[in-house]
């Protein structure tokens, strides 16, 4: 007999105290945040061979930039990208635009500054530095504990070199 | 216009809303139909068919009413308060939850929280409440007040492959900004009043939506590990969202971008 028969039974019998914890559906939900709570506030250094004027690199970076995932991804694929992880998944990009303005974005959002110019505005003066915009996608909370802005290296959502290749397209003069 | 075909006509609309606002917001003539279609909800039928369900699993209203320990007449007030504690379930239960015990009472096996039958007929069961206030108390008794607090943890809680949280986008200095092409809402303001307004008819899917399973769609789009409905950090989120939205009016199904 099904269980949550014989409890209607004992119900109707009057056996029994309602008692309907059982009968509720409540599965746990606390293993699976605790496997995806982010990891604690990390500092990077930037690797010396990091930031390139190599087009192929920049060519990455910016697809990461403007594209969500594999199977949203417009364009042509530049070289050394993929639109699958190993398991088969859609590999997700960065969605920058989602909240940042730069030069080509289509759609772009306002919870982020705007990147345009990024190189004579925020390079060139100093204001800041390659490294600077590195640690800022690999881990934001560095410098603001509360960010909105995405964690992409502390996540593992990305590894070094596609960071690199996002700051690499960040910092490079555009046409 | 027969209502069927206006109700066919709709939902033709709304698969087309579903690709057009997939990657832009609403269009002047999205508004137009919008407007079109909230004075005749695809949803409404859907509504009307968990009517049926509540008629022959729990005895309709009066059955409902009578497992609740309420008159007819105090249904809509009752259903208006939750999620609330209630001691034959041991726990701050969602209308969904409760309901699983009101059909067990009734010798039904209950409906799965995710299955059609369950959205439809709780569904139904929230608009026993329209033009009713919600009327959540947060601090009626220890439960609620542990519920409530961890809701507000849970929508605090940075995690996921970009490691955000409900509040990265839900937050009072986030609303109004734009993610991509969407303005954040303010999901206690009168013109959103999430959980007055859901379960509602969400045309980029074109399906019926409960309020938990619009969480799962944010946490899905956010890369947050989706949690399942009815678990206690569901119903957390549920409690602390239903808790910016208290005074409202309940107006279900309502009808969702
Ligand atoms: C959900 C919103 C959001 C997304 C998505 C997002 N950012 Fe940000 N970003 C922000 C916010 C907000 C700030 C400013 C606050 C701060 O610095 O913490 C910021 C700051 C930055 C800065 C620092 C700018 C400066 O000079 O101060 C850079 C660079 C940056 N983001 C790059 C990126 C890149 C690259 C991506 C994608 C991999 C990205 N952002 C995705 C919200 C976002
Ligand atoms: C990256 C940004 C982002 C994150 C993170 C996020 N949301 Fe959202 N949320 C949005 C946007 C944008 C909308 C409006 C979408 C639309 O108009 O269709 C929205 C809509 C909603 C709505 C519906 C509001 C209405 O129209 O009634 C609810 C409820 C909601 N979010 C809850 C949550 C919860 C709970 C979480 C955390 C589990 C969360 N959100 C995380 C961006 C986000």
């Amino acid at each position: 007999m099904k269980s949550s028969l014989i409890v209607s039974l004992l119900l109707a019998s009057g056996l029994m105290a309602a008692d309907y914890s059982k009968v509720v559906e409540q599965p746990d939900a606390s293993e699976i945040i605790k496997k995806d709570l982010l990891g604690p506030v990390t500092t990077y250094k930037m690797p010396a061979d990091c930031i390139t004027d190599d087009a192929k690199a920049i060519a990455r970076g910016a697809y990461i930039f403007h594209n969500l995932n594999g199977d949203k991804a417009k364009g042509d694929l530049p070289e050394g990208l993929s639109k699958k992880n190993p398991d088969g998944k859609a590999k997700q990009y960065g969605n920058c635009v989602a909240c940042h303005n730069i030069e080509g974005a289509k759609g772009a959002g306002n919870i982020g500054p705007d990147l345009h110019a990024y190189h004579a505005n925020f390079i060139k003066t100093g204001a800041r530095d390659n490294a600077f915009v590195f640690q800022k996608i690999a881990d934001a909370r560095v410098d603001n504990a509360d960010t909105k802005m995405t964690i992409n290296l502390t996540t593992k959502l990305f590894n070094e070199r596609e960071i690199c290749d996002i700051t690499s397209y960040i910092v490079s003069i555009k046409k | 216009m027969k209502k069927s075909i206006k109700i066919a006509l709709a939902l033709l609309l709304a698969s087309n809303v579903a690709m057009a606002s997939d990657q832009f917001s609403m269009s002047e003539a999205d508004k137009a139909m919008y407007a079109e279609m909230l004075e005749n909800n695809p949803a409404d039928i859907m509504i009307e068919s968990g009517s049926e369900l509540l008629e022959a699993n729990v005895g309709g209203n009066a059955g409902l009413a009578k497992f609740l320990k309420v008159s007819e007449d105090e249904l809509p007030k009752m259903i208006a308060s939750f999620p609330r504690y209630m001691e034959e379930f041991k726990m701050v239960v969602g209308l969904d939850q409760m309901l699983q015990g009101a059909m067990s009472a009734n010798g039904h096996k209950p409906f799965t929280l995710k299955s059609k039958e369950m959205f439809e007929m709780s569904s139904y069961v929230k608009s026993i409440a329209n033009g009713e206030p919600m009327s959540i108390d947060i601090h009626a008794n220890k439960h609620m007040e542990e519920a409530y607090a961890l809701g507000e943890k849970t929508f605090a809680q940075k995690r996921g492959g970009r490691g955000l949280s409900c509040m990265s986008c839900h937050s009072p200095d986030a609303i109004g900004m734009l993610l991509r092409t969407q303005g954040l809402p303010d999901l206690g303001a009168p013109e959103t009043k999430a959980a007055a307004t859901w379960p509602a008819y969400r045309m980029t899917k074109s399906a019926l939506t409960t309020l938990q399973k619009r969480f799962q769609g944010c946490m899905e789009n956010a890369l947050l590990a989706v949690i399942p409905l009815g678990s206690k950090e569901m119903v957390g989120l549920e409690v602390y969202v239903t808790e910016k939205s208290k005074g409202h009016t309940i107006a279900i199904p309502g009808l969702k971008r």
